[in-house]
């Protein structure tokens, strides 16, 4: 069951296709990874999903209706670009936006007041936000996001600009939120983070959808005839070997990708007999990272990424 | 449009600018300003006549200098020695030598001018006057008086005429305004209405300066400070519009109840008596018109304010974009401080009907003339339709302006805005 469709997204700046007709559906209960290069269309994207832009065509369909002023109530929105009233105090400015989305009360503060001391920001609570750090300021916005119990939580490169302790932080609470049956739709940069955390992906490149779907059934996919590798030592002889097709070097890892996935064992076998002291060979596993520029530069060559 | 979240928006702004020590700053310091102003214009005009000046008077008939001497005794700025005058009798041959021997002292600046009354002066009253600035109106309206007075003195003199009757030939003509108001009562008109006409004007003048450069400021800062996309997150850009124009007038209209307070209470109490010629004609009734005409002015003028913030993203280009709204209040400004000339002028009739000028023209043609019902009526029309009819326009340029950055707009795409559905 899908929770939000978005249906032939179109928008143009002067000319520009910021969003060419995007389409993707974010399933129930999912962590959904909006992923794509900076510039690729995803801020414009997530700006039409919160009905802040409104679409020169298309449409966000949420459980079967188009979406209005209501579903904005549901919504946490961490823009990519944060803001606060920096004369505001932190307490004031929890319940100002709390109020705009219809919740008040002692519930709200009582809420506040948790998160708060959740974050170590319990004792700040009637400073100006502008008396605050930068790390902290994102704090309190993260918690301006979730404050009113949404349902859904958009947040638009989330993990931009935090120190290590604070992705932690905000990571374990998205996979809180996830288990709590919120539907967590974020946009990055960062293959990394999106592997880790998301369930279903769609990958923007150019203002279009170049792949999307279940991340699990794109890895598997992607997976065959690619080989995961840590190791030590010089495999430049792999290069003009005939069985490999194509070779990524990402420093810690490198991605080995066989013209036939029969070769593999033929591949490991190849790589003890020149001494290489294999770490880590993973038989048809891939990175995010690896497909995304398959995907990306195969875009030209191929069209299968498209599945929607 | 009006709902919990524009209504959580109008208590924010409420916050941030009823209850803040900005506003009491602002509400104490206009009035103060604006009493400087009236108090620094009095003080310069009184400033350029007291100056100093050295004269010396020289008639052709000696009976004339006796007189002159006689008058110019009686002179406060003489009495103080602001104003030195040496008086001698003789002929213009006369006076050309001394001329000559005093034009050192002239260009010295030791003496101001010399004044030469030929024995004519008796039947034309034309004197000369010699200085280094031969047209200064401030110095002649000190000394015309007192020549005029021994003219008249000496022309009498011999033509059996009782001391009354040459002291009424001496007054000049004193003007009693009288005020014709429809109540068919004629009143004695004095100074006050002319008084509170300048108030409304200058308090409507800087007030919607002030709460629309603020106004301005906010909603650049908001966009600034990216709060405006967690803010449409959740708001609409209407609600959001509205929500802080709302909360803004009502913080213009609360802060002008305080400024026009000392005058409920002048108008409605026995509390200060007044001295007859600063008698206010205004009523309760025109306040009231007063509050409601400038809570309307506020919505649309805080609402064209607004937009302006919306097309730039720093408080300098938005300063120098904003003119177009500035002249809207400049002009009506101007003509509203015409009316202390005339108060019946037609320009400013006109202007109190007229879309944007009504809403300063009008206060202070009430408080000046008696202004016919329709008339106010219509104004209020006029305003109330310009302020719908801007609404929408304003609304759609914050739509889109305030989510854009980067590269300052042409005023082409600003119009290209309005199309935008």
């Amino acid at each position: 069951m899908n929770a939000l469709e978005v249906l032939n997204l179109v928008k143009t700046f002067d000319g520009f296709k910021a969003v060419d007709d995007i389409s993707f559906a974010v399933p129930e209960g999912s962590v959904f990874g909006l992923i794509g290069r900076n510039g690729a269309g995803k801020t414009t994207t997530i700006r039409m999903m919160m009905n802040i832009y409104i679409p020169d065509s298309g449409e966000v369909i949420l459980r079967g209706t188009k979406i209005g002023q209501e579903f904005k109530d549901k919504v946490g929105y961490l823009p990519e670009e944060r803001g606060l009233y920096k004369k505001m105090k932190v307490m004031e400015t929890l319940l100002y936006f709390a109020e705009l989305k219809g919740k008040t009360g002692r519930e709200v503060e009582k809420r506040a007041n948790e998160y708060l001391e959740r974050f170590e920001l319990a004792d700040r609570k009637n400073s100006k936000l502008e008396d605050l750090s930068k790390g902290n300021q994102q704090k309190v916005q993260f918690i301006t996001t979730i404050l009113h119990n949404p349902e859904f939580i958009i947040l638009d490169e989330p993990f931009s600009g935090l120190d290590p302790i604070n992705t932690d932080l905000l990571r374990e609470i998205i996979v809180e939120l996830k288990s709590k049956g919120k539907i967590i739709i974020f946009s990055t940069h960062l293959m990394d983070f999106a592997e880790k955390m998301c369930d279903q992906i769609a990958m923007i490149e150019k203002g279009k959808v170049i792949l999307h779907g279940s991340l699990k059934e794109i890895k598997t996919k992607y997976a065959q005839k690619n080989v995961s590798l840590n190791y030590e030592g010089n495999i430049s002889f792999l290069k003009n070997n005939p069985l490999v097709e194509s070779i990524e070097d990402f420093g810690n890892s490198t991605g080995i990708r066989v013209k036939d996935s029969a070769q593999i064992q033929q591949l490991l076998k190849l790589l003890v007999e020149n001494n290489i002291t294999v770490n880590k060979f993973s038989a048809n596993d891939i990175s995010l990272h690896e497909i995304f520029i398959e995907a990306a530069g195969g875009n030209n060559k191929t069209k299968t990424g498209k599945e929607a | 449009m009006f709902n919990r979240r524009t209504l959580a928006i109008i208590k924010r702004e409420l916050r941030e600018k009823l209850f803040s020590k900005a506003f009491i700053l602002m509400t104490l310091l206009v009035p103060i300003f604006l009493f400087a102003i009236l108090g620094m214009q009095t003080f310069f005009i009184s400033m350029g006549g007291d100056t100093k000046a050295n004269i010396e008077i020289i008639s052709e008939t000696p009976q004339l200098t006796g007189a002159l001497v006689k008058s110019f005794q009686e002179q406060n700025d003489v009495k103080t020695g602001n104003l030195k005058v040496s008086f001698s009798t003789g002929t213009k041959s006369e006076f050309d030598t001394r001329l000559n021997s005093l034009k050192k002292d002239i260009l010295n600046d030791k003496l101001t001018g010399i004044v030469f009354i030929p024995d004519s002066a008796l039947k034309d009253k034309k004197i000369e006057y010699y200085s280094k600035n031969p047209n200064n109106t401030s110095l002649f309206n000190r000394i015309k008086q007192p020549i005029n007075k021994a003219l008249i003195e000496v022309y009498f003199t011999g033509q059996n005429l009782s001391e009354a009757q040459i002291s009424f030939a001496r007054a000049s003509v004193d003007f009693n305004g009288f005020r014709i108001s429809a109540d068919k009562e004629i009143h004695q008109e004095g100074i006050g209405n002319t008084i509170v006409a300048f108030l409304f004007t200058f308090l409507l003048y800087f007030s919607l300066i002030l709460l629309g450069t603020m106004i301005m400021r906010s909603v650049v800062q908001e966009k600034n400070n990216r709060i405006v996309e967690v803010l449409l997150s959740s708001a609409s850009s209407t609600e959001l519009m509205v929500g802080k124009i709302l909360g803004n007038s009502i913080t213009g209209v609360v802060q002008m109840f305080i400024w026009l307070l000392p005058l409920m209470a002048i108008i409605s109490t026995s509390w200060f008596i007044l001295p007859e010629e600063l008698t206010l004609s205004i009523t309760m009734g025109n306040i009231v018109f007063v509050l409601f005409n400038y809570f309307i002015g506020l919505i649309t003028f805080l609402g064209l304010f607004a937009s302006v913030g919306s097309i730039f993203d720093n408080d300098q280009d938005a300063q120098s974009g904003v003119w177009p709204v500035t002249i809207l209040i400049m002009v009506p400004f101007f003509i509203s401080l015409s009316l202390n000339d005339n108060p019946g002028n037609t320009i400013a009739k006109i202007a109190s009907m007229f879309p944007f000028a009504s809403i300063i023209v009008m206060p202070a043609r009430i408080a000046i003339t008696d202004v016919p019902t329709i008339q106010i009526v219509i104004s209020i029309l006029v305003s109330i339709a310009t302020m719908l009819a801007i609404f929408p326009i304003a609304g759609k340029i914050y739509r889109v302006g305030v989510l854009m950055t980067g590269k300052k707009p042409k005023w082409s795409e600003v119009v290209k805005w309005l199309k935008v559905k």
